[in-house]
């Protein structure tokens, strides 16, 4: 492909326009973020003597946006100092500057007189062959280009990035009449690519793909939770991670995006899809109505369907509200007898199906409202796509859905919803109904390990398109599994490399976890030519598997835990001194063991959003999985003749004893959790196990030898213990942290410091990880330890005792 | 010609002049990338030409107090000085540490060894830039084995401050009112021009880039104190969260600043006295220095104010007037209740929570501004105390002549 993106120019600095140059910034591309110029002076710039004409005043409105986005939570950037790559001006002064831009991205507000001049201006100085897109969540492409040249209209396309698009994957491309098909194909490969959004074709229909059908869903259940007389708090729990939908379910959804944003939606579906057949439910129920025009509009205006208050003794409590007195009240609990069928089952296909067979009102609610969707989503075929994945893959990244609507009907059976729409009244699509008669009983299946997909006009499966380019395990474990056991899969993901997945509880590492590391690793030795560690589940690890050690330490079974500590730390001396190359691939939450897996790797190969972290000191110990050790050695790594040693000590000792969690890989470098020039970062998820194959690949191919065991790691000893003693009495006697805090820190520094020592000294790993090993143990024998251990096992709540 | 004296109290060893640079704001004010031996060099200079009969070669020595010697404070940065504001070699230079109290002690040894008779000229004060040495330096290494022992002789000074205020009560309010009757006393005396006399104007040379990243040199003069606000107010400080202790009431408006600043004074035999043929401005009368436990430090002054008073053969209520270095408004208002110090005697023109605390160059930087409103106010006694980390007091009692 021969267009570069070197620099954007991003026209309109609001949340999305400042977020999405933000996003860019991160990707490593340079921005020029434009706004309008102030009409008048406020008062700190008539004080400061400042006028009309200071460029100060002129590039207020762009610079107080972007500063207002990055001051958000989650942030819009991988790390502070991308930020130097956006430049902020104005429109009057700085847009002449987009004749440098490769692609301008207009995201002024959504009125479409304002669309059209601001293309008129851009006109006037894009560089002939840019990209301009539009972004917007509903306004009609077509209607956008009206008086622009043939160079602009064939280089112009709709996108439609979803809040807070760095974190949400969605990205619907929305063509006009006459986009030239290969700036179509750039933005969906580079979307995919560059920006590591799951890209949608979609057609120019009010709402596009996801709002489309998001909005139906949410709006049916305005209708659908009074009607059954069910409560808001009832439709969350019912609507949340049950279905594997995010935790904020249906309402909190809500709250969070704005009703007014969803009404607004809501009335442009009503008035622009006169033959919608499910139009009576963009009307909105007389309460949504009412909160709208009382402005209870969720979290920007303090209050919608929850309600934050301070409760006596100062605690907040999120009060709910009641539907029918249109008051708030505390929450209740919510109490469902299939809910409670379901919470054994881990597969959330299997759940479906108990779910929708439920005998009380929640199964009732889940035959409702799934046979409407699946009805609706039906029914939309061909009018917003041709083809049905593109709406499921749609839902899953623009509202979360683990399972789009095809995919959640596949797991209740095609046929069986049929049956349920039936007893409801509702009419599915024809083509559904074909397909059965034809004998294709479900919308998806896995063939040779790959994923087909039924589809419509051609009454056939077919390969989903991109797909090819990716390898996923959901698709080839099936027939490529080489080894399992109950914790791990290891699967031949071709040329010659193995992965090895967890699917544990979270991913946790224990005993099954760390034998499936070993026998990966003898078979790749044996077999093959490298080994990945990845997985598909939510996040790669949340940790060693932090029940068992708590109960060989409440049971004081001190060879036993002396045993798995060992073993813990021989799995991930084994990760680096193997005869293959070993590359670990994380992404989401990446936490103690599973950082020390990644710390032993011999290449990181990690998804841009992964938050990774030794946050042992919130259980009440210290890394002992080898993070101390390897922290040790990257700290006499990185040390230059002549550096200061006890400020690089410093900041290693703070980054295990504050528990620092990086909020992307890209910060995981500055924590020192990733290495410059070894580890790097994809930033398409769907990419990641390919990536890091080819990372695999790449080190066999170089002639990989298994490393030599490192005796001249340099340790400080007696020179740097001092300094953390002091660190950890200040913070204490400042009551920042706990005795029990300062007593960990110590045992910590002792370990990083290779003990005592009265002068730096070299010494080998083991000796480091024996001192890991001990100092862990020891803590283990702290009753305060053991509560901090309970209480992560109870409620998810870091214990500071 | 050696006299041998009996009594300690009698000095003739006389400050015939002084003079201070302004007090810059550390880290990014004014001062921000001025060279400590440069800005002393320019206050020296200055000092030196009061007295345009001073044959510099005469100078026996110049002692420059400093609490972080090292970095650009270091290699003994006395004798650089010297070399850079004397344009002669002639003239040695020794460093000397005892932390915030150092600037006061040069200007002690200078008077002794003028006493002993083993000099006749020597020029004292102190120099900090606390914008380029961090406080406690580049690369602190504590003793394990106190650390793990007396972990309180390492404290940082500010949970010292916290120590103070709960052994000696004082309240936060307490604290906030003295940190803002600082600022109010600071403000009025810049507007009443109290300090210009004692001010040794400061330029600065600054070479960085233009808008279009192009070599610009540019260069401005310094010659009021950075600290004061006059924006400050009640409401303001009592906002501010304690920055040393979760649970504290020490916070960074009622500290002491941290500073960039340099002061000097001549200190002269009378045999040099009359080849000079110079009024002498004032005489030390004693100087004290004290132990305290280290933890609550602050109180030093407590225990070295009385130790010069008995030297001197003095009592509290002759001092006319009171310069008690603002380390904390906690461990000021825990010595001035202790001692009973007079409120109207005290830091009458602000202290260090206002105008800033230069470490090594505080003690010479308050005998100049003390020496200045003694002459103002016709007054004759004047104090020069504070505290000293890790557990130290010192005090100094001047006689106007």
């Amino acid at each position: 492909m021969s267009r570069l993106i070197r620099k954007v120019a991003v026209l309109g600095s609001g949340v999305m326009g400042s977020r999405i140059a933000c996003h860019f910034a991160n990707t490593g591309v340079e921005v020029l973020l434009l706004d309008i110029v102030p009409r008048e002076l406020n008062e700190a710039e008539k004080a400061k003597g400042l006028t009309l004409e200071s460029k100060a005043v002129r590039n207020r409105i762009v610079n107080d946006s972007l500063q207002g986005v990055l001051k958000s939570n989650p942030s819009p950037v991988y790390s502070k100092s991308v930020v130097s790559r956006i430049k902020t001006g104005n429109f009057d002064d700085n847009l002449s500057e987009i004749s440098q831009c490769d692609w301008v991205l207009e995201a002024v507000v959504e009125r479409l007189d304002i669309k059209q001049q601001v293309f008129e201006k851009v006109e006037q100085f894009r560089k002939p062959g840019s990209l301009i897109t539009t972004n917007t969540s509903g306004i009609p492409i077509h209607y956008l280009v009206k008086g622009r040249s043939e160079d602009f209209v064939k280089h112009f396309c709709g996108t439609h990035f979803f809040n807070p698009p760095r974190y949400l994957r969605l990205l619907e491309i929305i063509p006009g009449p006459s986009t030239d098909l290969n700036v179509i194909d750039f933005l969906m490969h580079y979307g995919e690519l560059h920006l590591g959004k799951t890209t949608v074709l979609c057609k120019d229909t009010p709402a596009f793909i996801a709002n489309r059908i998001g909005v139906y869903g949410i709006m049916s259940l305005f209708h659908t939770v009074k009607k059954m007389g069910l409560t808001v708090e009832e439709v969350d729990k019912l609507t949340g991670p049950v279905l594997g939908r995010p935790k904020s379910a249906t309402f909190r959804t809500c709250d969070v995006v704005g009703l007014d944003t969803l009404v607004h939606v809501a009335n442009g579906l009503k008035d622009n899809c006169p033959n919608d057949e499910a139009k009576a439910l963009f009307v909105l129920p007389d309460y949504v109505a009412k909160m709208n025009e009382s402005k209870w509009l969720g979290d920007k205006t303090g209050q919608g369907f929850y309600k934050k208050v301070k409760g006596s003794g100062g605690k907040s409590e999120i009060l709910a509200l009641d539907l029918n007195t249109m008051e708030y009240r505390p929450q209740q609990k919510v109490k469902f007898a299939t809910l409670e069928q379901t919470k054994p089952i881990e597969n959330l296909r299997e759940r479906m199906k108990v779910l929708v067979a439920g005998k009380d009102k929640a199964g009732e609610f889940y035959r409702a409202s799934f046979a409407g969707l699946f009805a609706y989503v039906s029914n939309r075929i061909p009018e917003i796509s041709d083809e049905i994945y593109k709406i499921d893959q749609a839902m899953n990244a623009g509202f979360g859905w683990e399972l789009g609507p095809f995919e959640a009907w596949d797991a209740i059976g095609v046929k069986e919803s049929i049956a349920m729409m039936d007893a409801a009244g509702i009419q599915t699509a024809a083509w559904v109904k074909e397909m059965l008669a034809a004998g294709c009983t479900t919308f998806y299946k896995i063939e040779n390990g790959k994923k087909l997909c039924y589809d419509v006009p051609s009454k056939s499966y077919k390969v989903i398109p991109g797909t090819e380019q990716f390898i996923l395990l959901d698709t080839v474990r099936e027939s490529k599994t080489v080894w399992k056991n109950a914790g791990t899969t290891l699967t031949d993901i071709g040329d010659g490399i193995l992965n090895l997945e967890f699917h544990t509880k979270m991913n946790t590492i224990g005993g099954e976890v760390l034998s499936g590391i070993n026998k990966a690793i003898d078979i790749a030795e044996k077999d093959f030519r490298g080994l990945v560690i990845s997985n598909e589940g939510q996040n790669f690890s949340a940790g060693a598997n932090l029940g068992m050690v708590f109960m060989l330490a409440i049971e004081q079974e001190w060879d036993e835990l002396d045993f798995a500590v060992r073993a813990f730390q021989n799995a991930t001396s084994r990760i680096r001194y193997s005869s293959v190359p070993v590359v670990a691939a994380p992404h989401n939450l990446t936490l103690g063991g599973g950082t020390e897996i990644c710390l032993h790797a011999d290449a990181v190969v990690a998804h841009a959003e992964t938050y990774m972290g030794l946050v042992e000191f919130g259980v009440g110990v210290i890394p002992g999985g080898g993070g101390t050790k390897e922290f040790a050695l990257r700290l006499s790594d990185n040390l230059a003749e002549g550096d200061v040693e006890l400020n690089e000590f410093r900041n290693r000792f703070l980054t295990i004893g504050q528990a620092k969690v990086s909020t992307s890989a890209r910060e995981a470098f500055e924590l020192g959790y990733l290495r410059n020039g070894i580890d790097r970062v994809v930033v398409s998820r769907n990419r990641l196990l390919t990536e890091a194959k080819a990372e695999a690949l790449r080190l066999a191919d170089e002639g990989y030898t298994k490393p030599v065991p490192r005796t001249d790691i340099r340790v400080l000893g007696k020179q740097a213990l001092g300094l953390a003693y002091v660190g950890a009495n200040s913070m204490l006697s400042g009551k920042y942290i706990s005795e029990h805090d300062a007593l960990i820190s110590r045992k910590l520094a002792w370990v990083l410091c290779g003990g005592d020592l009265s002068q730096p000294t070299m010494v080998s790993e083991k000796y480091l990880l024996d001192l890991e090993r001990e100092a862990f143990l020891s803590l283990c024998g702290e009753r305060k330890s053991l509560e901090r251990m309970q209480s992560i096992l109870n409620g998810g709540k870091v214990l500071r005792n | 010609m050696l006299t041998v004296k009996k009594n300690i109290t009698i000095m003739n060893a006389y400050i015939i002049a002084g003079l201070r640079s302004p007090v810059g704001k550390a880290p990014k004010g004014k001062f921000r990338f001025l060279r400590p031996d440069d800005l002393a060099a320019q206050v020296i200079r200055q000092l030196v030409a009061q007295v345009p009969n001073l044959d510099k070669d005469r100078i026996d020595d110049l002692i420059v107090g400093n609490a972080m010697p090292e970095a650009e404070q270091g290699l003994n940065v006395a004798r650089l000085i010297s070399l850079l504001a004397l344009d002669t070699d002639k003239v040695p230079g020794v460093t000397v540490n005892r932390y915030c109290a150092s600037g006061l002690d040069t200007i002690a040894t200078a008077s002794a060894k003028i006493h002993a008779g083993l000099a006749d000229c020597i020029i004292a004060g102190g120099v900090e830039s606390m914008s380029l040495i961090p406080m406690g330096g580049w690369r602190v290494i504590p003793n394990a084995d106190i650390a793990a022992k007396h972990p309180d002789w390492y404290w940082g000074m500010g949970l010292t401050a916290e120590a103070v205020a709960e052994e000696y009560k004082v309240s936060r309010e307490d604290q906030d009112a003295f940190a803002l009757n600082s600022h109010l006393k600071a403000i009025a005396a810049i507007k009443e021009g109290k300090f210009k006399s004692g001010i040794a104007p400061i330029t600065v040379e600054e070479i960085g880039l233009d808008e279009n990243n192009k070599r610009k040199t540019s260069s401005y003069i310094v010659d009021t104190d950075e600290g004061p606000r006059a924006d400050t107010n009640a409401d303001a400080l009592a906002k501010l969260k304690p920055v040393f202790s979760a649970t504290g009431s020490v916070t960074a408006g009622n500290s002491s600043q941290t500073s960039d600043g340099a002061a000097f004074v001549i200190v002269v035999s009378e045999r040099m006295l009359k080849d000079l043929n110079v009024k002498p401005i004032a005489r030390l009368v004693s100087y004290a220095v004290a132990g305290v436990p280290p933890r609550i430090m602050g109180i030093g002054p407590v225990e070295a104010i009385p130790k010069a008073l008995k030297l001197a053969g003095m009592n509290l209520n002759q001092m006319d007037l009171i310069e008690l270095n603002e380390a904390f408004a906690s461990q000021s208002l825990a010595v001035q209740r202790t001692l009973g110090i007079n409120p109207d005697v005290l830091n009458v023109n602000g202290g260090a929570i206002a105008l800033g605390h230069p470490l090594g160059c505080s003690g010479a930087k308050l005998s100049v501004q003390v020496f200045n409103e003694l002459k103002a106010r016709n007054k004759k006694y004047g104090m020069v105390t504070m505290c000293v980390g890790t557990g130290q007091g010192a005090a100094g009692i001047f006689e106007m002549l």
